[in-house]
């Protein structure tokens, strides 16, 4: 029983990097820019495409296909302010409503979703594992590909917590967040700061999607499901809170995982469902949050 | 007579004549995607009453579609009940629905309320997958039959739901606009949409007008999911997938936010083009939407509404209230 | 120096500002008073590029600064110290003056004037790692003027700096910015506390309705039966 659970523990870890590689990108979209990127899964899936024309139809190595992969992305998501969300910006102001930027980034995602139904097609794509083998622990046997993802993943969150604490760009993001007035006062200029934060939370995405790709398949909707339970996750963790997020990505993987011993796996879902529906009733600010509904 | 009344006038002998269109040309699929376009064309100003015109914007929308398609479905088939009786059942039932998800929607906002909305549809969307012993699980309901005491020629039985539909449809936007445009309703809404908190403190009791948005919205998107399922005949769980609410709100977009008629319009004609097309392929159409949404929401806010209604001088700038400003 | 005219500024279809004119001269002390609702505030945001104007023309050096935004006004040589929520109150002092120099391009850069802005303010060298919105009224006041002189500015434009500060801290600010004043800085203050303003002050500019009003030494407005007796509540004669 407690190797069960420790084996389930394990795997809510491996899919906790992945969530909040995710989840973490796409609160600091929110904290920077007030936005909710419903397209963040397009990018995700992206990213998983990425890897498959690297791997499969290039032929290339999986290190040089992650990295590509993660890059493709992040030019992708470099392009999103300036193209759509500036214009939108300058003609309403930046205190437009909220749900305008929500219906533009939906439209963007049904966009997307559907142009890389129309190009790639429907089927499920394979893609082989980056590392082959695994770690044999007494218990449970974890495969190579987890393992790259706790040990990338942890080390892509610790890279981006890093430079958002030191590096000048880093500090001017987070300026950004707090104080758009004074970061502007201090001569930081907030649109290269808003295209660079979408960028880089894009690449968290695909880097993430690139990934999981070996164990989830590459499909045009395979992102979907994770930008939901990543809402769920935000809004546990408090929407604009970065360490909140990541904490909410461990909690709601590690519930997922243990929940199979006790609920049907059809069900699994409903967690991250459930506990954003809790939370907001409960507790709109998370755990972590300040910005109030 | 006046610039208005020949306005309005030649409004309603294009309207009249666009709906009778179809009936006289009778051919199977026109009849078939005009009905679908009705049917959507009501789930849009049932959606755009909520959130466009009251500014509750749900990203769930496709969960009350859903829950009013299977109670009819599930009524019909289970206890024999007439399509009167199912429709009217979707309708109240989903009503009621509404009016709970209302309550804890009341304290959200913005990003929030549509977060929590779109749980909402996803849980709706989970239910219907899971549960198979009442709604057939993935693969759904098909044999509840249609609307009662229609004939069985198909044709015929064709033109008589066209009837129906384009009926109670219209009769749901009437109502909806005579709500908006006739009674303290509109005004409350509207306020609520612009400034809830100058809202209340002028005493308009945001409460209650928001609970009876949702639950008008509600009834009307069940009613438009009963339709559905008494044409269609079919109903399954995409029908409350994220991908339909997100349809529904292109269509609203397309067609104008918060005018609640420019949805209705918006679907009619983004759903007969899209259908109409579906011979380039059936994706194009869905990018087609998001395209729509995307261009339209940055360039042209107002939809199809607002190019109609020209305005001379520059809308305004939604910029931080004056006082806030001054010194 | 910074010459500004017949500008006019709105948000939305709301007119606050009306050919408005001003000008500070270098290592001038100007200040801006009125009644609330003038404009003042609405008038140094315009300056620095929160408020783009619809007619006149903003100088500075000979520059035009019109249509420009903040972060590229300030690298005229402009500092701008807000009324309130000056700093990053989620980062440290340190911080707060690191970014401060952000405009010198890298960190290592900054290094050195940060330095010297420890220099001139000791008390934010011990308070170096702590949490700026911990600070005193007064002490992020402070650090939010200390954080403009990073980049060396030739003129600081200042809103409200005595806002919500009790008398103690008032003398300390205004003590700081003569002294900021003597080493060559031009100020241009917007205040509500017209006693302060118009003792620190060489000249001064008066708002009403976002008009001019009036304008003219200090030494002359303090004389003036009418400033008296309408910002001062003083009885003439």
């Amino acid at each position: 029983m407690v190797e069960e659970i420790l084996e389930f523990l394990i795997l809510g870890l491996v899919l906790g990097g992945i969530y909040a590689l995710f989840a973490v990108g796409l609160t600091l979209i929110f904290g920077v820019l007030d936005i909710v990127n419903v397209a963040h899964g397009e990018f995700f899936a992206i990213g998983g495409y990425a890897l498959y024309v690297a791997m499969v139809v290039l032929g290339l190595s999986p290190a040089v296909g992650l990295v590509l992969a993660t890059a493709v992305v992040f030019a992708l998501g470099l392009v999103v302010y300036p193209l759509l969300i500036a214009p939108l910006q300058k003609r309403l102001g930046r205190r437009a409503p909220g749900p305008l930027f929500l219906v533009l980034t939906l439209g963007l995602s049904a966009l997307m979703q559907n142009s890389l139904l129309a190009a790639a097609g429907g089927e499920y794509l394979k893609v082989p594992p980056a590392v082959k083998g695994g770690l044999d622990l007494s218990f449970t046997f974890v495969s190579g590909q987890r393992l790259l993802i706790l040990i990338v993943a942890s080390l892509g969150l610790a890279a981006l917590f890093l430079f958002l604490r030191f590096h000048r760009q880093g500090m001017a993001i987070r300026a950004v967040a707090q104080n758009p007035a004074a970061a502007q006062s201090v001569g930081i200029p907030l649109g290269r700061i808003f295209t660079l934060t979408i960028g880089l939370a894009c690449a968290l995405a695909g880097l993430a999607g690139g990934l999981i790709a070996p164990l989830f398949s590459v499909y045009p909707a395979v992102g979907f499901t994770l930008t939901i339970k990543a809402f769920a996750i935000t809004i546990l963790g408090g929407m604009g809170n970065l360490l909140g997020a990541l904490v909410a990505s461990l909690i709601i993987a590690t519930v997922e995982a243990l929940s199979v011993l006790v609920i049907p796996s059809e069900w699994q879902n409903a967690i991250a469902f459930g506990t954003m529906i809790l939370v907001l009733l409960v507790r709109p600010s998370g755990l972590f949050g300040k910005k109030q509904p | 007579m006046s610039g208005l009344r020949v306005r309005t006038l030649a409004i309603a002998v294009l309207a009249a004549a666009g709906l009778a269109a179809p009936l006289v040309w009778s051919h199977p699929f026109v009849l078939h995607v005009a009905i679908q376009a009705l049917i959507w064309a009501l789930f849009a100003a049932s959606w755009d009453l909520l959130s466009g015109y009251t500014g509750q914007v749900s990203f769930g929308h496709a969960g009350f579609f859903s829950i009013g398609a299977y109670t009819a479905a599930i009524l019909t088939k289970v206890a024999g009940l007439s399509s009167w009786l199912g429709m009217t059942a979707a309708l109240l039932l989903c009503a009621l629905v509404g009016l709970c998800v209302g309550f804890p929607a009341l304290r959200l906002r913005g990003h929030y309320l549509a977060l929590v909305t779109l749980g909402f549809g996803e849980i709706v969307q989970l239910i219907a997958t899971n549960c198979e012993n009442l709604t057939g699980g993935p693969f759904g309901m098909h044999d509840y039959g249609t609307f009662t005491g229609l004939p069985s020629d198909p044709l015929a039985q064709r033109q008589d739901a066209y009837v129906l539909v384009a009926a109670i449809a219209l009769a749901g936007l009437a109502i909806m606009l005579t709500l908006t445009r006739r009674t303290n309703a509109g005004p409350a809404f509207r306020a609520i949409r612009e400034d809830q908190i100058l809202a209340g403190s002028l005493g308009i009791d945001t409460t209650y007008y928001k609970l009876l948005a949702f639950t008008l919205s509600a009834g009307f998107a069940g009613l438009a999911g009963a339709l559905y399922a008494y044409y269609i005949q079919l109903v399954s769980p995409t029908v409350g997938s994220a991908a339909a609410s997100a349809l529904v709100i292109g269509m609203a977009v397309f067609g104008g936010i918060g005018t609640i008629w420019g949805p209705f319009l918006g679907a009619l004609l983004l759903y007969s083009i899209t259908e109409g097309l579906r011979f380039i392929g059936v994706v194009y159409n869905l990018i087609a939407v998001g395209a729509v949404m995307v261009v339209f929401v940055i360039f042209v806010p107002r939809g199809l509404a607002g190019i109609r209604l020209h305005r001379r001088g520059r809308q305004q700038r939604a910029d931080r209230p004056a006082a806030d400003a001054a010194s | 120096m910074l010459a500004v005219e017949g500008v006019s500024a709105a948000y939305g279809r709301l007119e606050i500002l009306h050919k408005v004119s001003l000008d500070v001269g270098p290592g001038e002390i100007v200040g801006i008073i009125g009644p609330n609702g003038a404009g003042k505030s609405t008038l140094l945001k315009t300056i620095f590029g929160y408020l783009p104007p619809f007619e006149g023309s903003v100088r500075f050096a000979g520059d035009t600064l019109a249509g420009l935004s903040p972060d590229r006004v300030m690298r005229q040589g402009i500092g701008y110290v807000a009324q309130a929520g000056g700093v990053f109150a989620d980062m440290s002092v340190h911080e707060n003056l690191v970014l401060g120099g952000y405009s010198l391009g890298s960190r290592r850069a900054a290094t050195a004037a940060i330095e010297r802005v420890y220099a001139q303010f000791p008390l934010f060298r011990a308070r170096a790692h702590q949490r700026a919105g911990s600070l005193s009224g007064g002490e992020q006041r402070a650090l939010a003027v200390a954080r403009t002189l990073v980049v060396k500015p030739r003129l600081i434009i200042l809103d409200e700096p005595s806002a919500a500060l009790a008398p103690r801290f008032i003398d300390e600010i205004y003590a700081t910015l003569a002294a900021l004043n003597r080493s060559g800085i031009a100020l241009l203050i917007v205040e509500q506390n017209v006693r302060r303003i118009l003792d620190a002050a060489h000249r001064i500019v008066v708002l009403d309705m976002g008009r001019n009003a009036f304008a003219g030494a200090s030494a002359e407005l303090r004389q003036s039966d009418r400033i008296r007796r309408l910002y001062l509540g003083e009885d003439a004669g």
